[in-house]
């Protein structure tokens, strides 16, 4: 009996630790804050506003939810908002688990939030619903515009893979393949995986793209296998749709370059990592963020960001000559300034239909839900 | 040519990384303790490893905390089912469930910070020379290397040694060897501490060697998989082995037939390594197989003097 009393006591011992494990992390005590937050309308001191931040994962992911989160910390200290008091970070929130959604808004909201942040597509609906129990809060959340009372907000990251597509095909002299290691087949990595070809394709008409599947989103040793696989083909230089390092360091070891994904992951393989596509959201959640204090935000609001929002890192000088740097500079340029559309015609898909027809752009809409491959990607699925 | 290498080197690289973690496992079972928490414990060790490389720069100062993480969990765990005898089933998914949210918490530090320290390649002199095979086998780091000699060690302490005897005797039927005036309790302990350090060191593998990062969850189910191996081979490290590189030389292979037979859908090739589990575990189990299984006869059994 007192031995099973005891593995009990260990196991809840446990328990306790792995509990304060999973906890909050960031948020000070709000207690003494003041309770009522800011209606539409309202005004309130910028840095007085409380932010609610629910991510799907932990912030530290190396991806995606990391670029969120760096995003927030950015906007938060330009604003002058203190992070360690005034920024709610949930963590592990699953996008599956709609009761746990709902408690975390109504914590954050109990917390005196003045602006929900959903980091992650899936919360959508919850947040929609949650917004009519809650009018006085300010609802953000990442997705493609679907409801009316929430604030929706999206980048435009075809045109920073755009610009990587186009530096790995100008590097890659006296060649015309390229590689590409992608994640899932889904309609943002498609969308990743096309605007490097097409990118690849506007500096070099015969540059093709050799995309190798993971099937999985996170799987090490499928993605850095898939990275060899590629270099052991003949391919030097590659782009990437996955949230870890295992590609560049890959890529370090056996002497090829690659363009990183989510986050700047120069410091991971400085050998390799030529530059990195990054999420800049920082622009995005300043503008809620001030309009939220200034009383003019309008919740039907959306926002689809490119220019700045969707941008490369720093270029690695050791690897990237300057007058390349130069070019791809350029082209950023045109691209901003609309002289170069990325998905303009005449556009083909893999299987040869004709998904532009010759000076058309393509919608927003069918950008954003791809289905296709273009042309010049092998391996595309079927 | 290059892509055999290319196969074979990949495989091998992916089968160690789940060996040391099989093999410990292995040694744990044969003792008739049943450690679910794998994949826990590899995380902690592949987190440990990693925070002790960021602050001390030092690989083998790292590698003793990896060791000693596994040690300190073990002792954990033989606490739990040896002395306190309670239900290993439930402990281990315990040790799993602690392992995988202890790590991530301890390990948001490090996450995102590069060590740019790691059990690099070593080719061999002379031995990497080899065409081919030099290639395949002596262009690997330490672990692997480490690894080509404890397989045997490891086959021949269990089956050729007074020890192994012993250590298979504590699966089958451990009140005999206590009859006989051994310590069982002590004995369990030792091998449960010793599983757990080479569990640990296959977390090692996944942050200081294959891939050299520090993220929550890396491990991906390799736990799992070095778990299944150890009943797959029927408690021996010879077909441990030879599961773990089949495993590692399927995932590979699926990789390179997306470029050589695009027609097939990638799904197929992901399914490979599955496909190959339930024929192994058909052809290993099977009813036509007149033969005994080779489980252990008391795993998972915790030992009790007085209910004998």
């Amino acid at each position: 009996m007192k031995k099973k009393l005891l593995s009990l006591l260990l196991v809840v011992a446990m328990t306790g630790a792995l509990v304060a494990g999973c906890g909050s992390s960031g948020s000070g005590s709000t207690d003494d804050k003041d309770d009522s937050s800011s209606a539409a309308g309202e005004t309130k001191a910028v840095e007085d506003l409380i932010i609610g931040e629910i991510q799907y994962s932990v912030v530290e992911d190396g991806g995606w939810g990391q670029a969120m989160h760096e995003g927030m910390l950015q906007a938060c200290e330009n604003l002058g908002i203190d992070t360690s008091t005034n920024l709610l970070t949930m963590e592990e929130i699953s996008e599956e688990d709609t009761a746990l959604v709902e408690s975390t808004v109504e914590e954050l909201v109990d917390n005196g939030a003045d602006i929900i942040f959903g980091c992650s597509a899936g919360y959508s609906t919850i947040l929609a619903e949650m917004q009519e129990e809650y009018p006085d809060v300010v609802f953000a959340q990442q997705s493609n515009d679907v409801y009316e009372n929430i604030i929706e907000f999206q980048i435009r990251g075809y045109e920073g893979e755009f610009l990587a597509g186009y530096m790995c095909a100008l590097m890659n002299e006296g060649s015309n393949e390229l590689g590409f290691c992608a994640s899932m087949d889904e309609a943002s990595v498609r969308t990743a995986l096309n605007s490097f070809a097409l990118g690849a394709k506007y500096a070099n008409p015969d540059a093709t793209v050799q995309v190798l599947w993971a099937d999985s989103w996170y799987d090490l040793d499928i993605e850095s296998q898939n990275a060899k696989t590629l270099i052991d083909n003949g391919i030097k230089y590659m782009g990437m749709e996955a949230s870890s390092p295992a590609v560049p360091q890959t890529c370090e070891e056996n002497g090829a370059y690659c363009v990183g994904y989510n986050i700047d992951m120069k410091d991971s393989a400085p050998g390799a990592v030529m530059t990195s596509f990054m999420w800049n959201w920082v622009p995005i959640f300043e503008d809620i963020m001030t309009k939220t204090a200034d009383g003019t935000i309008d919740i039907s609001a959306d926002y689809y960001e490119g220019g700045d929002c969707a941008k490369l890192a720093d270029f690695n000088e050791d690897l990237v000559p300057e007058d390349i740097q130069a070019k791809v500079n350029e082209l950023k340029e045109k691209i901003s300034s609309g002289e170069v559309v990325v998905y303009s015609g005449e556009l083909k898909d893999d299987q040869g239909n004709v998904l532009v027809e010759e000076g058309e752009t393509m919608s927003d809409e069918d950008i954003l839900a791809q289905d296709f491959f273009v042309d010049n990607v092998i391996g595309g699925k079927k | 040519m290059d892509l055999i290498i290319s196969l074979f080197s990949g495989a091998i690289v992916y089968a160690v990384s789940v060996m040391y973690a099989g093999i410990g496992e292995t040694f744990t079972e044969r003792a008739g303790i049943m450690n679910l928490g794998v994949e826990g414990i590899m995380l902690m060790g592949a987190v440990s490893g990693y925070i002790a490389a960021v602050h001390t720069q030092n690989l083998f100062l790292s590698f003793l905390v990896v060791l000693l993480t596994g040690a300190l969990l073990g002792l954990v765990f033989a606490f739990l089912t040896v002395t306190l005898q309670s239900d290993q089933t439930v402990c281990g998914m315990a040790m799993l469930v602690f392992g995988t949210g202890l790590s991530g918490f301890i390990g948001k530090g490090v996450a995102g910070v590069a060590a740019n320290l790691k059990f690099g390649t070593i080719k061999l002199p002379l031995l990497s020379q080899i065409p081919v095979l030099g290639e395949i086998f002596f262009q690997q780091n330490l672990l692997v290397y480490a690894m080509y000699f404890i397989v045997p060690i490891s086959t021949f302490y269990i089956y050729k040694t007074r020890y192994g005897l012993k250590l298979r005797a504590l699966g089958e039927n451990p009140a005999v060897l206590d009859a006989a005036g051994e310590n069982v309790f002590a004995m369990r302990y030792g091998y449960v501490i010793f599983g757990c350090m080479m569990i640990s060191i296959s977390g090692a593998c996944v942050s200081l060697a294959n891939t050299n990062f520090w993220s929550s969850g890396m491990t991906a189910g390799k736990g799992w998989i070095a778990f299944a191996l150890v009943a797959f081979s029927s408690w021996n490290p010879v077909i441990l082995t030879a599961g773990a590189l089949l495993f590692g030389f399927i995932s590979c292979l699926g990789s390179n037939l997306q470029i050589y037979l695009p027609q097939v859908p990638t799904e197929i090739y992901s399914m490979l390594p599955y496909i190959a589990t339930v024929v192994a575990f058909i052809l290993s189990t099977g009813n036509f197989r007149k033969k005994h299984t080779a489980e252990p006869a008391a795993l998972a059994k915790p030992y009790d003097r007085e209910s004998r």
